[in-house]
Order: C-alpha cells, then structure tokens, then sequence
C-alpha cells in the first residue's frame, strides 16, 4: 500500500496519457510494467500523486520493420523482444540482451522503454541499442521530436525527457552485409543478475578486412550507460586482427584505470572489460553462424 | 478509493480498491486470496507470483488499478471444483517438492504457465522458466523433477481423454 498515490488512470492512448501529463505535470508519473517504479515508490525515493499507466496501451506496444528501420514500441516487454523473430538472426543481440534481464516475471512486465527511461548506469538493453544508433521518438501533446539515445541519456539516472513528454519508441537501422553486432554481460548469477559490467559491439567490414565502420557501448563502466568514443576512433580504419583485439583490450582497460580510479570496482573492472569486449566482437564477427570457429576467420 | 473490475480464477470481481494498492494486497486483503505470498516485495523472490493474461507476473509489482479488465490465475483457482489437484500441484507431493510451502504456489504456477506453452519441456527449459522462484528447502532438484513429472502426466491426460472421446464416438 502506497498512501500517497492520490489518483489514477489507465490509459488506452497516448493522447490520453499526454493530455494527463500535461495536466498534472511533476505531480504525475508514467508507469507501464511498473518492475522499476514500485520498488522506487516502496523505498520512498519517488513519491508522485498520480500514477498514469500505460501498460495496456496497444499502439506502443508494437515491434516492426519499417523501410530498413527496425521500432521498437515503449511499452515493448522484454518478453517481446527476446522472442520476436526480427531479433533471431543478425541481430540476435538485442535478444540476448533482453533474454538476460532479471526473470520471467520481471521480463513479462518490464518494458523497453521503462528500461532506457529509467536510465540505469546498467541498464541492459542499452548497450546494444547504442551500438545500433538508435533514436528515441519522444511525444508530447500535440507534437514528436527525435534524438539520437546517446543524447537522450544525460547521467545517472537522468534523461533529456521533459516533464510533459514521453518516450514513443525507439528506431535504428538494420545492419548491413559484413557487419555484426555482439553483446557480452557479466552478472553474479544467471537468473535475476544485475550488470556488473556489460558491452555491446557493432564493427563493419571492408574487403581487406579493415574496421569501416565502429561502435562500441558499455553497461556499468562509469555514470551511465555510453558510447566508448576513444576505444572507437582507437579501432577505427584499422585491420581487424588478433594483434588488434589485443591492442585495444589493453587501451580499455587503460581507459578504465583513468575512468574509475578510486573506486572499489576497478580491480576487478580492469581485467572484467577486456573479457567483455573480447567476446562482444567475437559474437559481432561471427555473427549468428555458429561454424566459424575464429572470429576473424570470417575475413 | 475507486472502482475496478476484472476477472480472478474465471470469475469477474467488481471491487473498491484504494489507489496505492498493489494487486498482491487487493487479491490477499480484499479477496481473502491468501494462497498467494509476499516474500521480499520486490520482485525477486517469485513467491507472490500469479498469472495474468496468460503470463507470470509478480503481483508485488503490479498497481491493483493495472489490473483492469486482466485475467487473473491465482493458486486457488488451479484444482478442480470437486477438489481433485491440479497435475502440477499432485506432482509436487508425490516427488517430495513441497517442504515449508511458502513458495510452492508461486512455484506451481510458473510451472504451470511453462507447460501451457510448452508441454515437453527439458530441465533446462525448467529450470529457466523457474527462474524468478526462490526455494530455501528443497535445493530445486525435486521441484524439476516434479515439473517433469506433471508434463508427462499431462501429456499422457490429454491421449487418455482423446482415446475416451474417440470410443465414445
């Protein structure tokens, strides 16, 4: 029992839901699967007067191809995307991050755009979808813009997102030939694990093998889940080899004596990244053919 | 206070429900429903576990007002109306899968929304889909084995009542 939840409302539409927001501005808070929300609430670290949910609102819930671009809806559960057939092949990624978040429970209830919302440095699904570039869809009464996520997401626990707005959906492109995209997560247990640590990595090809293109993202490894810029342009143009997965396992790690100095995580993060980043470009190189035995056996 | 309807165990409930309530608190308090648990309150432990539109959910993590116009399977609805168990629930006694109890009904309906969509599971499978359910007694083995034992139960069920209807044909 919360007793300081005054009011309440289901909604069926967004526009429902944005007019509410509208109304009752910071007074007001969304909820869809709630597995985040009720437990701040229970700890008293939010207490909003209004609830407005929207869990059972059908148009965001949707998960499609659209001319080369993949939506995801805000109110997209988990369970959603760990079984849809859109994340079953190249971008078996996305699956394998949704796949690791807490239990069946949880992943029945807990929404994608709960997750990106509630902008946990460790959050799961974010690696991945920074790897991919995505762009949130936000709305507010009467009008939509779009930001790239990486802007979206300003620090711990904090986004771009105004007080009258909410998050639509989120939309990146597919990936193309000689491309792949790899996740990596280390939790404590298999089931229920929060992040320690965890990477998403997209690398494109060219025909002599060099880097074209790179992407990396980390869960975890610092106040926000973010784009690792230095180890990109560190990767860039260069010839994807052994030599140089071992280079830059070791610039990470250098990287992350520099970022987390003083913390108690950093011995163990240290050695922790260049593990996860290894197998992150392992799964991104070789993509969902499991024949190839080494990674870079594909060039 | 405001109303809500929706449907618990097959049967539609109009009720009072104060804003701040969880569906946990409206199907214990309100319903008298107390086969479900609450363990932690906070999702990890599964004891308070039901099955709403077809899906386990945790009801500590729930709004009783997100609950509208849901279906809702609580362990009390599982038996027969003449109380004959459930397979799942009978399976539980007979491999030893219940010791104190307290997370048996969470226990039996996340096993129960496995076989609904996966009637031939492997232990793997199981232990997956059991994932969100703490058990401090058995050490699980006997929870698996029990949930192995009601599909194949089940399955042979389904081709007994199939050969019935045939001869009764």
């Amino acid at each position: 029992m919360n007793p300081l939840i005054q009011e309440v409302y289901q909604t069926h539409h967004i526009e429902e839901a944005l007019e509410l927001l509208k109304r009752f501005g910071e007074r007001a808070k969304l909820i869809a699967g709630g597995t985040d929300l009720i437990i701040q609430m229970r700890e008293g670290r939010v207490s909003p007067a209004v609830l407005i949910d929207i869990s059972s609102v059908e148009e965001t819930r949707e998960i499609k191809e659209v001319d080369q671009m993949i939506e995801i809806g805000s109110t997209a559960t988990f369970t959603q995307v760990e079984t849809h057939s859109l994340f079953d092949r190249e971008l078996t990624a996305i699956a394998q991050a949704a796949r690791s978040i807490g239990s069946p429970q949880i992943r029945n209830r807990a929404t994608v755009g709960g997750n990106i919302c509630n902008a946990s440095p460790a959050a799961d699904m974010l690696p991945p979808l920074l790897a991919l570039d995505a762009l949130a869809v936000l709305k507010r009464d009467g009008c939509a813009r779009v930001i790239p996520l990486s802007d979206f997401l300003t620090g711990k626990e904090q986004t771009a997102l105004e007080t009258d707005e909410l998050l639509d959906r989120i939309r990146f492109r597919k990936i193309p030939d000689k491309s792949g995209i790899g996740f990596s997560k280390l939790g404590v247990r298999n089931a229920l694990a929060i992040a320690r640590l965890s990477m998403a990595l997209y690398v494109a090809w060219d025909h002599e093998g060099c880097c074209c293109d790179i992407r990396i993202a980390s869960g975890a490894l610092g106040i926000k889940a973010q784009r690792e810029w230095e180890t990109e342009n560190f990767m860039a143009g260069k010839k994807l080899n052994d030599a140089l997965i071992d280079e830059t396992a070791a610039f990470l790690e250098e990287n992350t004596v520099k970022r987390l100095a003083g913390r108690s995580t950093l011995p163990f993060k240290r050695h922790a990244v260049q593990g996860v980043f290894r197998e992150a470009f392992d799964q991104a190189m070789r993509g969902p053919d499991r024949r190839i035995k080494h990674a870079t056996d594909i060039l | 206070m405001r109303q809500t309807s929706f449907k618990v165990n097959g049967e539609t409930h109009t009720v009072e429900i104060q804003e701040g309530m969880r569906l946990l608190d409206l199907l214990r308090n309100t319903l008298q429903l107390t086969g479900t648990k609450e363990g932690c309150g906070e999702g990890e432990c599964g004891a308070c576990t039901v099955i709403m539109d077809g899906q386990i959910v945790n009801s500590c993590l729930v709004m009783a007002f997100q609950a509208e116009g849901k279906e809702i399977l609580t362990i009390e609805g599982l038996d027969l109306e003449d109380g004959t168990l459930h397979p799942i629930q009978q399976a539980f006694l007979d491999e030893g899968a219940v010791q104190c109890g307290f997370c048996t009904p969470g226990m039996v309906l996340s096993a129960k929304a496995l076989l609904d969509h996966n009637p031939h599971p492997t232990n793997e499978e199981i232990r997956e889909a059991i994932s969100g359910n703490l058990c401090r007694c058995t050490g699980y083995n006997k929870i698996v084995e029990a949930i192995g034992e009601a599909a194949k139960a089940m399955t042979k069920g389904e081709k007994d009542r199939g050969t019935a209807h045939r001869g009764a044909k």
